[in-house]
């Protein structure tokens, strides 16, 4: 995923005069492409987040197509002000690369980790949440915030976890929802970023009759289409790595709500910091999140 | 307008009204007289709470209606109590401070990148620099080189609950500045000829630093009993205040 996010800079450097990468002094060899063919496109704005936000909506104001990176924690989470007034009341075509987001800097601590990004950026109207499971999404999801005319944020979680959707066969909705499994089956499981390929994993690993749909697009997302996929279903899971609330767990619930009678189950980050150390997978597991885990949710009177 | 819609923030507004007159009379370039033209100057008034003094420009640049000044406040109208950047001249939102500065450099690196003769001047509160991100911007318009940028410091020595040297002391301003790597002046805020020529002066060296200007000013300038008396930061017009500060504002000078 980071060798596509890299050239995908790179291609949008090439392509269009008035893309600038800005970042907070983060980041160090995703840029070296960019780096090393496009040297003047490559800003980096120091350990100033704030700063550096209010600089992209100035040159998005003065027609420059700016991306700013940073990790999740501080893009969106420290700047928050900053996307609410300068960005999104502006409505400013500002990209945002949130990195890391969830507890891939695990052994790192809480400072480094995030999973309050979605609930608070849900909140803000006019920006556009992308939330991709793998490159194929993120290659989907970059192409058309770039093209959008108002601010957006794209979560990145862990990159390593392989693909979900084989070469050729990412088909979105309209809505943006990947099917991944879709078989009309009574145990549908909604997720998001990285918890697509760990409940995909999970799912496979027994062949437990379980659909599965990833939602990379988090807003705009029409209720209708949450509605539509969660019909004649008796459980519905909602998976991702981001607190239970406020996230896509909400947002279907919100879609759901009166309309529908099922099973509605959440696995997410509930309500409590990552209390110790340890590697990416240790803490999936600390938070109930890990495959195992998932499968044993998933798996449950099926 | 301040009388008419019952408002505060009327001493911040008047420490700035030669600095916003110098601007737009004789340096701030609007071509087709359009606030959106995409070649003009750009100013942010990043202490979005002396925004009447912005509007009154505003109005003389044909942007915003009388009949919008003499209705302030009232429901359904778009002039707000703070800088808000839907209305034509207006770059930044500006009520939570510490904003508009950032925007500002933003603005300034794009004309850079593009060659153009634009220039970006940022008007910022003595109190608003209380703010970490002002320094932070400071800090990457020096790095860049910005110099088309002319941040213009409002120092009249008071911020909402008291003088600045009492809440967070500026100390020495303009020796900050120039550490920060700012071609730096200090001008008396109320004259309008030491502002002009400080400014053309500035606005001339292109020598890779950016500029600012220390206008020390008056709060409440212009009226005797609200000059340097912070009450009007949050004291409403009566029709008697309001008959007697129009007295003097109005009264031919002596």
């Amino acid at each position: 995923m980071r060798k596509t996010l890299s050239d995908l800079l790179v291609q949008a450097a090439a392509n269009d005069p008035c893309f600038l990468l800005l970042t907070g002094d983060h980041g160090y060899a995703l840029f070296d492409c960019l780096r090393a063919e496009k040297p003047d496109r490559f800003v980096n704005c120091g350990v100033a987040e704030q700063n550096m936000v209010g600089v992209a909506a100035g040159l998005a104001k003065a027609e420059m197509r700016p991306v700013v990176y940073g990790l999740a924690a501080f893009i969106p989470i420290r700047v928050l002000e900053q996307i609410k007034i300068d960005l999104c009341l502006a409505q400013l075509p500002v990209v945002m690369l949130g990195d890391g987001a969830g507890f891939v800097y695990s052994s790192l601590g809480s400072s480094h980790q995030c999973f309050e990004d979605i609930a608070a950026l849900r909140a803000l109207p006019h920006i556009t949440i992308m939330s991709p499971s793998d490159r194929h999404e993120l290659v989907q999801c970059f192409e058309a915030v770039r093209a959008s005319q108002g601010p957006s944020y794209i979560r990145l979680c862990k990159a390593d976890l392989g693909d979900v959707h084989a070469d050729g066969e990412a088909v979105r909705t309209g809505d943006w929802i990947f099917p991944v499994i879709a078989k009309r089956q009574r145990t549908i499981c909604l997720a998001t970023g990285s918890m697509v390929r760990i409940a995909q994993r999970a799912i496979e690993r027994r062949a437990l009759p379980v659909d599965l749909h990833s939602i990379a697009r988090l807003k705009p997302l029409d209720p209708a289409a949450i509605l539509d996929i969660c019909r004649n279903r008796d459980r519905i899971v909602v998976a991702e790595e981001h607190s239970i609330f406020g996230g896509l767990g909400s947002i279907v619930s919100e879609a759901i709500a009166g309309k529908i009678t099922a099973d509605l189950r959440f696995l997410g980050i509930r309500d409590k910091f990552s209390g110790e150390c340890g590697t990416y997978q240790h803490l999936l597991h600390f938070h109930g999140l890990d495959e195992d885990s998932v499968l044993e949710a998933l798996a449950e009177n099926v | 307008m301040a009388f008419a819609g019952s408002t505060v923030h009327i001493g911040c507004a008047f420490s700035i009204v030669e600095i916003l007159a110098v601007l737009y009379r004789d340096h701030l370039s609007y071509p087709e007289n359009r606030a959106d033209h995409p070649l003009r100057d750009y100013l942010v008034l990043s202490k979005g709470h002396g925004v009447m003094a912005q509007y009154a420009c505003l109005r003389e640049k044909g942007w915003i209606e009388r009949a919008e000044l003499e209705n302030y406040f009232g429901n359904g109208t778009r002039l707000r109590g703070l800088a808000e950047a839907d209305i034509p001249g207006i770059e930044v939102t500006a009520g939570s401070l510490g904003h508009g500065l950032s925007v500002g450099v933003g603005l300034a690196l794009a004309a850079k990148r593009k060659d153009g003769p634009q220039m970006c001047y940022a008007i910022v509160g003595d109190g608003e620099a209380n703010e970490g991100t002002i320094w932070e911007a400071l800090m990457f318009a020096a790095q860049f080189g910005l110099d088309n940028l002319i941040v213009i410091f409002d120092k009249n020595d008071f911020q909402a609950m008291g003088p600045t040297a009492d809440i967070i002391n500026p100390f020495d301003l303009a020796g900050k500045l120039r550490a920060f790597h700012f071609e730096t002046m200090v001008v008396d805020g109320h004259d309008e000829t030491e502002l002009g020529t400080a400014i053309a002066l500035l606005k001339s060296a292109k020598n890779g630093l950016p500029k600012a200007i220390i206008a020390q000013t008056v709060k409440g300038k212009g009226v005797s009993f609200m000059e340097g008396k912070n009450i009007w930061h949050y004291t409403r017009l009566t029709h008697e205040t309001y008959a007697a500060a129009t007295q003097e504002v109005t009264a031919p000078l002596k």
